[in-house]
């Protein structure tokens, strides 16, 4: 370093003191010096590179910290992962099993989807088959009713009824829509124009059924007749959607048009579309093959069964119904789960700010003597609220990846094995679209997310109990301690 | 280049109504090596957190460097300590996860200088204290005075107008706190450094060039003194 020049001995400065002073007040008219370029970039890194070593000066306090938030950040990941893993198996299941990819239907009848009318079906189906047969769009035609199973002692165990959803299928065209001649257990599929029904083996299970039994339903025609139709069980079928298979039995399509007297109608025809993800799929190219069949009433809007001014005019029309609006009930539920999983998550955000701020605090007021010389040396108040800000930001990032890696080993168990929740669904009458068997999907976007929340959250944290300190003067906190 | 006019200070300590300083006045020159003594109560401190500008005056004007302190903002009083103050405490207050050369060189991060002039100060005045080879050593594995030394260091390397010292001898045997007070005289001497202390040792009293006695908040008396000389 230079030695500086000679300066005049005590009590012997020549310079006018006028003269000195006004001199010092030109210079120095703000108070400070120039301030170099980079400065706020140099004193960044400063801090950071100090806040990394004191993370070194409470390491059991640290490690506490970090631990309960890696278990954090691990739980939100799991719960994630099994909740998009059960609305993914949903959709999955309401598609193979019960909706497809879309819908052809009479204008105003999914709105009485509950009642399952037949009163309002598709006439002359054949007419959009063709088409779609050339556009080469796999369509299952199908007519669904409600009704009630009877079955008698001999060669049942005992005399019982149960209602249940039927479904009228097209036996060669039904497994391009949907999956059930893959779900086979035991039997066969239905062939057309038979007197013959599929059931669930659920649902075997529970009646004391066995392939060959016969099955008695009773359930009212299009006309609004009743109806008693005699039928075999040919095939038992077990599927992953409990919905379907507690109350969904399958027959020929040509038995149920000529028992229901639907004359030629069906009440929805389900298609297939090329899709990754259920609901994902274009609907353009069947709307403009439902328009030039003359037919088309537009898509169905806010329940009214179809939008377009002229379904009046259109001799039979139908409309266009999309996954989304076929699974909305299962979208809400859907919306409720993700409520309650947010909550947990605040629940675990209060239980990672309480750890986190309690560190900091701690590691404020045993440093307050220290903050005080920091101030003392120029260091301004928000590089020491920065500097203890990177430290709960250390901290919270170390835990989330030790939560991430924690995430990652439950997560693996989660899609590799799955959660078996059978014990506790079983008697539960919610329409859950899973069989009991959970798996998890691997979430990525997640585990970056919960990882950059824990880690800011911890860096906004530390500012509490910083500006605590902050806002007491630099003599007392060199006082204190 | 530190002139003190009429100065008066009051604090509240508990339940208790302090007046630290009663009008105090004084002027100091620019490289002199000044001892403020007192008993405890005194004001010493007071004063020297005032001129540091660590606490601020009721009323009274104060001016360092030909800044006058009552008409500069908070954040500008923050830059002045940066660029212009140096302190040296009575307890070292070194930052315990720091090695000595990061302590001293935190001084010269504050003011953003590059890597290379930070290491080159830096280095240069652990050796003028007397540190070399001990660059890389915690607080932790230092002596006192070596502590002290590296306080020392840390207050100069930046080239301040003014070193602040509040008792920094206190906690040092005497043999260790003549060394210091050796140490910040050949300092003073060498960069020409305002050097003003707060102390009741008379160790200290007797190294200063002029040595101040404040009793109750007021300047009992102003004498310019015969110092120990250093060899």
């Amino acid at each position: 370093m230079k030695r500086k020049p000679d300066l005049p001995r005590h009590g012997q400065n020549t310079q006018p003191e006028a003269e000195r002073t006004s001199q010092s007040a030109g210079k120095h008219t703000e108070g400070t010096e120039p301030r170099r370029p980079g400065r706020r970039r140099a004193s960044a890194r400063f801090f950071l590179r100090l806040a990394l070593k004191n993370l070194s000066r409470y390491r059991r306090r640290t490690a506490v910290t970090a631990t309960a938030i890696a278990m954090g950040v691990a739980a939100f990941v799991a719960m994630d992962s099994l909740l998009v893993g059960f609305g993914n198996e949903g959709e999955r299941n309401l598609a193979n099993y019960e909706v497809g990819s879309a819908a052809i239907a009479a204008p105003g009848y999914w709105d009485d989807r509950d009642r399952f009318p037949l009163d309002n079906p598709v006439e002359r189906p054949e007419e959009f088959l063709a088409e779609l047969d050339n556009a080469g769009i796999p369509a299952a035609p199908r007519t669904s009713f409600r009704g009630e199973v009877i079955v008698r002692y001999d060669p049942y165990p005992e005399d019982g009824s149960s209602p249940a959803t039927f479904h009228g299928i097209d036996p060669e065209r039904d497994p391009a829509v949907f999956n059930f001649d893959e779900a086979i257990v035991e039997g066969r599929f239905p062939v057309p124009g038979e007197d013959e029904i599929l059931i669930s083996k659920w649902l075997a299970e529970r009646l004391g059924a066995e392939v060959g039994f016969p099955l008695t339903l009773t359930t009212r025609t299009r006309d609004g007749y009743r109806q008693l139709m005699d039928l075999d069980i040919v095939g038992l079928y077990q599927t992953s959607n409990p919905t379907v298979d507690r109350s969904h039995l399958f027959l020929p399509l040509e038995t149920a048009d000529e028992d229901l007297e639907m004359r030629g109608a069906v009440t929805t025809i389900h298609l297939r579309l090329p899709e990754q993800v259920p609901g994902t799929a274009d609907l353009g190219p069947v709307e403009q093959l439902l328009r030039e069949t003359g037919r088309f009433a537009g898509l169905r809007e806010n329940g009214n069964g179809g939008g377009d001014q002229d379904a009046a005019t259109t001799e039979d029309p139908v409309t266009l119904l999309s996954f989304g609006q076929m699974t909305q009930e299962f979208a809400e539920f859907m919306e409720l789960e993700h409520a309650g999983s947010d909550l947990i998550l605040f629940l675990l955000a209060i239980i990672a700010v309480v750890g986190i701020s309690n560190t900091m605090l701690m590691a404020v007021l045993e440093r307050e003597h220290e903050i005080g010389m920091m101030r003392a040396m120029g260091v301004h108040k928000r590089e020491i609220t920065r500097l203890f800000s990177y430290e709960a930001a250390v901290i919270g990032l170390i835990g989330a990846l030790g939560g991430i890696v924690l995430a990652s080993i439950v997560n693996w168990f989660l899609v590799t094995n799955g959660v078996n929740f059978g014990q506790f669904l079983e008697g539960t009458e919610m329409d859950l679209r899973f069989d009991g068997i959970l798996y998890g999907v691997w979430n990525y976007g997640t585990m970056v997310t919960a990882a950059i929340f824990a880690a800011v959250l911890a860096g906004v944290v530390a500012l509490i109990p910083t500006r605590r300190i902050l806002r007491r003067k630099v003599a007392d906190s060199l006082r204190h301690g | 280049m530190i002139s003190i006019q009429d100065v008066h200070k009051e604090y509240i300590d508990g339940e208790t109504h302090v007046h630290a300083l009663r009008g105090v006045s004084m002027e100091i020159e620019q490289g002199e090596f000044l001892s403020i003594a007192g008993p405890s109560g005194s004001g010493k401190t007071t004063l020297l957190n005032i001129i540091g500008c660590i606490d601020t005056a009721d009323s009274g004007d104060v001016e360092v460097d030909g800044e006058r302190l009552s008409s500069r903002t908070f954040k500008e009083l923050v830059e002045i300590r940066r660029n212009k103050i140096g302190f040296v405490f009575q307890n070292f207050n070194l930052i315990p996860v720091l090695t000595a050369y990061e302590n001293v060189a935190m001084a010269l991060s504050l003011l953003g200088l590059p890597e290379e002039e930070i290491r080159e100060r830096t280095m240069s005045i652990l050796g003028e204290v007397g540190l070399e080879g001990m660059e890389h050593r915690r607080p932790a594995k230092l002596s006192g005075g070596q502590q002290q030394r590296v306080a020392v260091a840390r207050s100069l390397v930046k080239e301040p107008r003014i070193v602040l010292a509040d008792e920094p001898t206190a906690n040092l045997d005497s043999v260790t706190g003549e060394a210091i007070l050796k140490l910040m005289k050949d300092m003073n001497r060498s960069h020409g450094t305002t050097f003003v202390f707060s102390t009741h040792d008379q160790m200290v009293m007797d190294y200063a060039d002029r040595l101040c006695r404040l009793h109750d908040g007021l300047v009992e008396s102003d004498e310019r003194q015969v110092a120990h000389q250093t060899v």
